[in-house]
């Protein structure tokens, strides 16, 4: 190993990144955007309002007496707007497709004393984000159900272990975007720049140096892992500031940054990405081996991005995932990744956490795979 | 497919260059690189002595440009050896004494001038600024030191190729095609310059399939699909071939070689040289 010519191919990659201006906007303007649209999205999708209707089917004294003291619960719930004017379920139907209303209790024509059945009704395209009304809907039925016996319910109070339980999405999200972000395009742009040493000829040339595969991967992986590096600083300085500004004149007031809570140390979450982005550097390298253009680079994503984010834990937890699928999920980086960047920055776990030193333990093995792999595919001949 | 062999042995060279007798600075014994089906290289035999200017002739896919990756270690052979400077290719450390200027040009487009060559020269361990300026103005690109390599015309990025694969002052030069795409008037500079570097000591091997800038070189070896045909001074092949072009010369080879059968000439050369 000869730090020379380590260093050389790293000055090289930092001067051919500088003059591409679109790579760079690539990896520090790009995420910036997705996540400030991310987090104005999750930030705004809290305060929606549900327009709901009672309506009675039953035609029975006790079924319109429910109807009543649901419709005496509901009204004037926060988030929620009672419509008193739907007389039956087929115009309830047709509101529901007119988008004009989003939920309707139904008292159904079968309802009798001994079978107190309700129906929740909505339109079904999207079930689960129409679900969103039906809690508060429940904690209304609950109160008219207090009321009719006459007894008080309980309060209950949401608390958590770490953080708030009051924490939005975007707090629990911000973590995986950071680690998601870095490994995404730090393997684009790396597989991209491999590819070109591969097909434009320079490999060929580079290898008639005495320069060593070690000693390529190594300098690669130093060069995109200082833009990596500089790219999550920007990233984690957006999500952790928040920079307000006062309005000025026709301006609205506006904040930069999402200013997410973190109890955590940033520079152990940094350490995370780092070695997260180093593994990607050299996955990038191994896979360029099986593309022959750029367009086949692009065809690896669905391959190999796309799966770590539906399994690495940034929608689902692993434990929730099919038994058959968890294995898989337990090695990907990506999984590491978030679980440790999660330990960081919502549970403030530092580096005595066994937790966290056993995401990056794996992160620093898996890199060493690739880093591996990646120096055995350099002299695979190109003929 | 025939199975082409060199008709007559080759006759010693001119009096004024070093004696064959001398450690041969590349030499290949049996070379052989199949691809699949195709002998690419098909047991190829040379001792090449040092200080001269060799020239590869031959037509496209004659495995011209396989018999220089297996003699720079780039390729590995199927069987056989390669010897450069008397030590085993491949070998990395022995790079370091080897320039290789490849056919496509082998230089990063969005760099400019300077940055490749002090980038490639830094990899050689050559870092001298005044050396590294010095061999900008040979192939005369000082002017242009902070111009990206894409912005130059063909003939340009050739010669910047060239000071890339020469700056580190190597004792042993492979130049693949190095003057395709290259004006005349540049290529007789490109000629007068492989003969100062030979009158220094270096050892060159050029490859070319214009038979026209074969009477440049000191020595040829004639190859096509993957053999050599025959090897000697252009004004013996074309002595021995009985013509006075040595495109016709080439062609009587190739058509005697494909009937006299294998008299190997090239290899009785390595036995000797071996001694």
């Amino acid at each position: 190993m000869n730090a020379r010519r380590v260093a050389a191919v790293f000055r090289r990659i930092v001067a051919q990144f500088r003059r591409d201006p679109r790579s760079l906007a690539l990896l520090y303007i790009a995420p910036l955007a997705i996540i400030a649209l991310l987090g104005w999205v999750l930030s705004s999708a809290q305060s929606n309002t549900a327009h709901v209707a009672v309506v009675d089917e039953s035609g029975l004294p006790a079924g319109a007496a429910v109807a009543t003291k649901l419709e005496a619960a509901l009204d004037g719930k926060p988030g929620i707007v009672l419509d008193r004017s739907v007389a039956d379920d087929s115009t309830a139907r047709q509101m529901l497709k007119d988008k004009t209303l989003d939920l309707v209790v139904v008292i159904p024509a079968d309802f009798s004393l001994q079978d107190r059945k309700i129906e929740l009704l909505t339109l079904g395209l999207n079930p689960a984000g129409e679900a969103s009304a039906i809690p508060q809907v429940q904690q209304a039925l609950l109160t008219a159900v207090a009321d009719n016996a006459g007894a008080a319910l309980p309060t209950i109070v949401r608390a958590t272990v770490y953080g708030s339980p009051t924490a939005t999405q975007l707090d629990s999200l911000a973590p995986v975007v950071v680690g998601f972000f870095a490994y995404f395009f730090v393997f684009i742009l790396t597989g991209i720049s491999f590819l070109r040493e591969r097909i434009g000829g320079t490999l060929e040339r580079l290898l008639a140096t005495p320069v060593s595969r070690a000693e390529i991967v190594l300098g690669y992986s130093l060069g995109f892992g200082f833009f990596a590096t500089l790219q999550v600083a920007v990233v984690l300085a957006f999500v952790l500031g928040r920079l307000e500004i006062p309005a000025l004149g026709p301006v609205p007031a506006f904040a930069i940054g999402l200013g997410v809570r973190t109890v955590g140390n940033p520079l152990i979450a940094y350490l995370l990405v780092l070695v997260l982005g180093i593994g990607a550097v050299s996955l990038g390298i191994f896979l360029s081996t099986f593309a022959r253009t750029e367009l086949q680079v692009l065809q690896f994503i669905p391959i190999v991005i796309v799966p770590q984010g539906l399994l690495g834990g940034f929608f689902w937890p692993i434990e929730q995932l099919p038994s058959l699928l968890q294995p898989v999920a337990r090695i990907l980086p990506v999984t590491y990744a978030i679980d440790g960047l999660r330990q960081v920055m919502i549970a403030g776990a530092g580096l005595s956490s066994p937790q966290v030193l056993l995401d990056l333990g794996v992160l620093v093995g898996i890199a060493a795979v690739f880093m591996a792999l990646a120096a055995a595919t350099i002299r695979r001949e190109v003929a | 497919m025939a199975n082409y062999a060199a008709p007559a042995p080759a006759v010693q060279a001119a009096a004024t260059l070093p004696p064959a007798t001398a450690a041969p600075a590349v030499e290949a014994v049996a070379l052989r690189k199949d691809f699949g089906p195709i002998h690419a290289v098909d047991g190829v035999n040379m001792a090449l002595p040092p200080g001269r200017i060799y020239g590869l002739l031959g037509p496209n896919g004659s495995g011209k440009t396989t018999l220089i990756r297996l003699l720079t270690g780039l390729a590995s052979a199927t069987s056989g050896r390669a010897r450069v400077m008397g030590v085993e290719m491949p070998s990395r450390e022995n790079l370091a004494r080897i320039g290789y200027m490849t056919q496509s040009d082998g230089i990063y487009p969005e760099l400019s001038v300077w940055e490749n060559l002090t980038f490639f020269a830094a990899l050689y361990g050559q870092t001298n600024r005044a050396d590294l300026l010095k061999s900008l103005e040979l192939v005369e690109l000082d002017t242009r030191t902070g111009t990206p390599a894409m912005q130059l015309s063909g003939g340009m990025r050739r010669r910047l190729s060239m000071a890339c694969a020469l700056a580190h002052h190597p004792a042993v030069i492979f130049l693949d095609e190095p003057t395709v795409g290259v004006d005349p008037a540049l290529r007789v500079q490109f000629w007068d310059h492989f003969h100062r570097l030979a009158a220094d000591g270096a050892t060159l091997v050029v490859s070319s399939h214009v038979m026209d800038e074969a009477d440049r070189c000191d020595e040829l070896l004639f190859i096509r699909d993957g053999h050599v045909l025959a090897t000697g001074a252009p004004d013996q092949l074309r002595a021995r071939a009985g013509t006075d072009n040595l495109e016709t010369a080439f062609l009587r080879f190739a058509t005697e070689g494909a009937t006299a059968g294998s008299e190997g000439a090239p290899a009785e050369r390595a036995r000797e040289s071996e001694r």
